[in-house]
C-alpha cells in the first residue's frame, strides 16, 4: 500500500492566527478519515468567516489542542521560521519482534504536511515612532492593512481546505477498510521538535516503523 | 443456479439501496445547510460525548436513517418531502436550487417560512437581468420580489450502457458493495465539509442565528428538471466537481455551480440595519423651508444656554448646525453584516422611517388631524417622565413613541384661549398656559388635565386676550412652545371642549398645518423663553384683585364685620383668602377660575343671601329674646 503525501499550500499566519488555523485544517483531516459513526459539530472560526467540521469527539479534540500547544510553544522558542507540521494516519500491523524493532508496526498511509510561516508584523513600530510626528494618520492604514492581511490569511486558508477537499475526493483506493466500532483511523502528529537532530530522529523512527522511505515532495 | 442468482439480485437490491440512500443523504446534507430549520449544525450542538466505546451504544439514540454512511444528521422537513424524488428507480437526476430571495415589500410571516417549497420558475424573459431578477414582478403586479440562483447542486446516477449491472460473482460483488460504501462515505464527508466552505453558507449561517427580520432568504428548491442557466449567469459561477464513484452499472456523480462573488454582493447590501442619517427626510430645514412666525422675544440670549432646548429639527437653522436626528428604523442588535442589508431603498423598508423629530412631533407629523386632542406643554421635554435628555439624538423605538404619545394625551395644556374671557358658559374648568416657574405635575393633581391659575390673573389674562390677534398670539406664548401641536389643544377631562368654543378662523393658529407643511423652525422659541415673557406679561398686567378685592369691598365687608352667621362668613372669608392669596406667581394656588363677572354675579347672590338670612336671624333672635324674657318673667313671677 503506498503511503499517499498531501503537502498543503504554505500559510503564513501571525502567532495569534496559529490556533484556529491549526484546528481548522486538522480537524478537517481528520474529519475527512473519521470514516465511523459520527455526528459532525461544526465551528465557526473567531477570526475568519469560515465554518469547519469536526468529528466531535471530545478524546480528539483533547490531543489535536495538546498537540498545538507544543507546537506554539515551539514557535515561541524560534520565532520568525517557516514550520512543518505532520498528521499521519497509520495502520497497526503485528510483526515478528526482533531486536530493532517492536511487535507492531506502524504503516503509514497517508500524510499531510501542513506548512505555515509563522510571522510577527512590526505593528507596535507605529507606537514606538513618538517622536515622529509626521505620521499621517496611522490608525487607518495600520486597520486597512491589517484587514486586507485578514482578508488573504482567510482566502488562503480557504484554499488549503478545498485543497484537502480535492485530495480526498481524487485518492480514495489507498484508504484502509472500517473497522467495526472504529470512528477514526489512528493518526499521529508530529510537530517539530526543540532541536533539528530530535526532529531527524523522529524522521528515522518513522522510516523503520513505515519500511520505507518517507515521500517528501 | 438459484442462490446465485438470488445473491446477485440480492446485491443488486442492495446497491440499489445504498445508492438511494446516497441520493437521499445529498440530499439532506445540502437542504439542512441552505433551509432555514433546525439544522443538524444546532444538532451537533446538543450531542453528546461520541467515543469509540459508545459508537455501538449510541445506535439507540440515533435513527436508522442517521446511520447511513456514518453520518448522523436530523431529519430535514424538505428533504423528506423529495424523498420520493430520490427513490426512483430509474435514478433520475436531483437538482437543488439554492435561491436567494429578496422581497422589499412583503414583511409578512410567509416570506419567512421555512419550507423547501417555493418559488416559481424565473420566466424566461427576466433571465438576462444582471444577478437580480428585479423586473420580475408578480403576475399581480402587486410586489417587487428578487430572487437569484446562487447555487445549482447536481446529484445524478450516469447509467453505464451497454453492460450487465448484475454480473460478477457474489465475492466481488460484496468488495465492491464495501468499497462503494467507503468511497460514498468520503464523497459525502466532503460534501458536508464543502457546502460549509461555499458563500451561501454564511448567509444562510446569519440568517439562522440573527433571528432579525431580513428581506433575504434562502430558498432551495428541489426538481428533477431544471431551465438550465444562461450563459450570463453561469459566466459568473464556478463550478466545483466531486470525483464519480463507479457503481456496479454506472457512476455516481456530484457537483455544484455557485456564485463565488454572492458574499460580496450581500455585504455591500448587508450592513446591519442601524439607525441612519437621514438628511433630507420630508420637512426638513434642507428639504422644506418652513413657515417663519413672529417670533417671540426671546429671554435669553444664546439658545444654547437654554437648558430645555431641544434639537429639533427644525431649530437646526436657527442653532448650530447639528446632524439630522437618526432616523426611525429597526435596528439589529446582530452585528454580523453578511445578511443584512444597509440601503433602505434595496431593503424596501417598510414607511417606518420617521422624520427625525422627537416623539411627539414626529407623531404630530403623521396623526395632524388628533392633534387637536394634544397639547405639548412647555413642561414636556422637562416632562416628570425619566426620558433621557432631548437634547441627544434621538433612536426612538416604537414603544417610547407610544409611551410619548401617551404622556401628551394625558395632560394637554391648553396654551392660549383667545376668546376664553368671552365665554360665559366656561364656568367650569379653565385651561390656561402654565407660567414656566410652576411645577405642574399632571400626576400630582387630581384632575390633571386642569391647569389653574388664581382669579387675580384673570384680568391679566382678560387683558392679555383683548389684545389684539397678533398680540394675542405674540404674548401668549404660544410660539414659545416648540412642540408640533398644530392647534391650540384643550382640557380632555373639561366638560366642555375649549376647542368648540374656538373659532379658529378667526385666529391664525401659528400651529396650524396643513397638508404636509411643517412649522417655520425660526418661528419657535424656546420655552424659557416663551415663559418667561408670559411672566413678565403677567407682572405688568394690573392684578385682578383690585377689581375683585373692591368688588368684595362692597359687597363683603360690611357682611363680614357684622356677619353672625359663622357659615356665611366663613365662606366669605374663604374666597376673599383665596383670592388674596396669590399675589405671588410661584405660589399659585390652581383653583377654577371664573370670569369677573361671573364671579360678581355670585357675590351679589351670597349678599342677597346673606341679608335674608340677617333678616331671618335677626327675627329669630329677636323673637328669641322675646320668649326668653317671657319666660324668665312668667317663672319669676311663679
Amino acid at each position: 500500500m503506498n503511503c499517499e503525501v498531501c503537502q498543503l499550500k504554505e500559510l503564513e499566519v501571525e502567532h495569534f492566527e496559529i490556533r484556529e488555523v491549526l484546528r481548522c485544517i486538522l480537524h478537517t483531516i481528520v474529519f475527512h478519515r473519521a470514516l465511523g459513526l459520527v455526528r459532525p459539530k461544526d465551528v465557526d472560526l473567531e477570526l475568519f468567516e469560515i465554518t469547519y467540521v469536526q468529528c466531535g469527539d471530545v478524546e480528539l479534540e483533547k490531543k489535536i489542542d495538546e498537540k498545538i500547544d507544543h507546537f506554539i510553544s515551539w514557535v515561541e522558542k524560534h520565532p520568525n521560521k517557516k514550520s512543518q507540521i505532520c498528521l499521519s494516519f497509520y495502520e497497526v500491523k503485528s510483526k515478528q519482534p526482533s531486536w530493532f524493532t517492536n511487535k507492531t508496526e506502524r504503516l503509514y498511509w497517508e500524510q499531510w504536511y501542513i506548512n505555515l510561516n509563522v510571522t510577527q508584523h512590526p505593528k507596535h513600530h507605529s507606537s514606538k515612532s513618538h517622536h515622529t510626528k509626521l505620521v499621517v494618520d496611522p490608525g487607518e492604514s495600520a486597520t486597512e492593512e491589517r484587514s486586507s492581511r485578514r482578508a488573504m490569511v482567510e482566502a488562503s486558508l480557504r484554499e488549503v481546505l478545498f485543497q484537502i477537499i480535492k485530495f480526498v475526493n481524487e485518492k480514495k483506493d489507498h484508504v484502509p477498510p472500517i473497522s467495526e466500532g472504529v470512528i477514526y483511523f489512528p493518526y499521529e502528529i508530529t510537530i517539530p521538535s526543540s532541536s533539528d537532530s530530535a526532529f531527524g530522529m523522529d524522521m528515522i523512527k518513522r522510516m523503520l516503523h513505515s519500511g520505507h522511505p518517507t515521500m517528501l515532495s | 443456479m438459484t442462490s446465485t442468482h438470488t445473491n446477485s439480485h440480492t446485491e443488486a437490491a442492495k446497491m440499489e439501496q445504498v445508492i438511494t440512500e446516497f441520493f437521499y443523504k445529498s440530499l439532506l446534507i445540502i437542504l439542512e445547510s441552505r433551509s432555514s430549520y433546525v439544522s443538524s449544525r444546532n444538532y451537533s450542538g446538543e450531542q453528546t460525548v461520541s467515543s469509540p466505546s459508545s459508537s455501538s451504544s449510541s445506535s439507540s439514540s440515533v435513527r436508522p436513517r442517521d446511520k447511513w454512511f456514518n453520518l448522523a444528521l436530523r431529519e430535514c422537513p424538505s428533504a423528506l418531502e423529495n424523498l420520493d424524488l430520490c427513490r426512483r428507480s430509474n435514478f433520475e437526476p436531483v437538482v437543488v436550487d439554492v435561491i436567494l430571495e429578496q422581497k422589499p415589500l412583503d414583511w409578512g410571516p410567509a416570506s419567512f417560512s421555512p419550507t423547501s417549497d417555493l418559488v416559481r420558475n424565473l420566466s424566461s424573459k427576466n433571465k438576462n437581468s444582471y444577478f437580480w431578477n428585479s423586473d420580475q414582478q408578480d403576475e399581480s403586479g402587486s410586489e417587487m420580489k428578487c430572487e437569484k440562483i446562487i447555487e445549482r447542486w447536481f446529484v445524478q446516477h450516469e447509467s453505464r450502457k451497454g453492460r450487465d449491472c448484475n454480473s460478477g460473482n457474489r465475492r466481488s460483488s460484496c468488495n465492491n458493495l464495501s468499497a462503494l460504501y467507503k468511497k460514498l462515505i468520503l464523497m459525502l464527508r466532503s460534501l458536508y465539509v464543502t457546502v460549509r466552505l461555499l458563500p451561501a453558507y454564511n448567509i444562510f449561517r446569519d440568517l439562522n442565528s440573527s433571528g432579525l427580520i431580513c428581506s433575504f432568504k434562502l430558498v432551495p428548491r428541489v426538481s428533477s428538471f431544471v431551465e438550465p442557466l444562461t450563459r450570463k449567469e453561469e459566466v459568473d459561477m464556478q463550478r466545483f466537481w466531486f470525483t464519480p464513484v463507479d457503481t456496479s452499472c454506472g457512476r455516481l456523480c456530484l457537483s455544484v455551480l455557485y456564485h463565488s462573488s454572492i458574499s460580496d454582493m450581500s455585504s455591500e447590501s448587508s450592513t446591519p440595519m442601524s439607525p441612519q442619517f437621514i438628511p433630507d427626510y420630508v420637512g426638513s430645514p434642507l428639504a422644506d423651508p418652513l413657515r417663519r412666525f413672529p417670533s417671540l422675544p426671546v429671554s435669553h440670549g444664546s439658545p444654547s444656554s437654554l437648558p430645555f432646548s431641544r434639537r429639533h429639527s427644525w431649530s437646526y437653522d436657527h442653532y448650530k448646525a447639528s446632524p439630522p436626528l437618526v432616523s426611525f428604523s429597526p435596528s439589529p442588535t446582530h452585528s454580523e453584516s453578511n445578511a443584512l442589508v444597509s440601503n433602505p431603498s434595496s431593503l424596501g423598508l417598510p414607511p417606518m422611517s420617521l422624520p427625525p423629530h422627537p416623539p411627539e412631533t414626529s407623531l404630530a407629523h403623521k396623526r395632524n388631524t388628533n392633534f387637536d386632542e394634544y397639547c405639548p406643554s412647555p413642561n414636556f421635554s422637562a416632562s416628570p417622565s425619566p426620558s433621557p435628555s432631548p437634547s441627544l439624538p434621538i433612536y426612538i423605538p416604537r414603544t417610547h413613541l407610544s409611551k410619548a404619545l401617551l404622556r401628551s394625551e394625558s395632560a394637554p395644556v391648553n396654551i392660549a384661549a383667545p376668546k376664553l374671557a368671552n365665554t360665559p358658559a366656561l364656568s367650569g374648568k379653565q385651561n390656561l398656559p402654565p407660567c414656566p416657574p410652576l411645577k405642574i405635575t399632571r400626576a400630582g393633581t387630581s384632575r390633571t388635565d386642569n391647569i389653574r391659575v388664581p382669579a387675580e390673573t384673570d384680568a391679566t389674562i382678560e387683558k392679555i386676550f383683548s389684545f389684539g390677534k397678533e398680540d394675542c398670539w405674540k404674548y401668549s406664548g404660544v410660539k414659545a412652545f416648540s412642540n408640533s401641536s398644530p392647534r391650540i389643544s384643550c382640557s380632555r377631562s373639561s366638560s366642555r371642549s375649549l376647542q368648540d368654543d374656538f373659532d379658529y378662523s378667526e385666529f391664525p393658529c401659528p400651529f396650524d398645518v396643513e397638508d404636509g407643511e411643517m412649522m417655520d423652525p425660526g418661528s419657535r422659541k424656546s420655552q424659557d423663553a416663551a415663559v418667561g415673557a408670559l411672566v413678565r406679561l403677567l407682572k405688568k398686567a394690573p392684578p385682578l384683585r383690585q377689581n375683585v378685592s373692591l368688588n368684595f369691598s362692597e359687597a363683603s365687608r360690611p357682611e363680614i364685620l357684622s356677619n353672625s352667621i359663622p357659615k356665611q362668613s366663613q365662606i366669605l372669608e374663604a374666597v376673599t383668602v383665596e383670592y388674596a392669596a396669590a399675589p405671588n406667581i410661584a405660589s399659585f394656588r390652581l383653583v377654577a377660575s371664573k370670569t369677573t363677572t361671573d364671579a360678581l354675579e355670585e357675590l351679589r347672590g351670597y349678599k342677597v343671601m346673606k341679608n335674608l338670612l340677617l333678616s331671618e336671624g335677626g327675627k329669630a333672635y329677636t323673637s328669641n329674646v322675646a320668649s326668653a324674657a317671657e319666660h324668665s318673667s312668667t317663672s319669676k313671677g311663679t
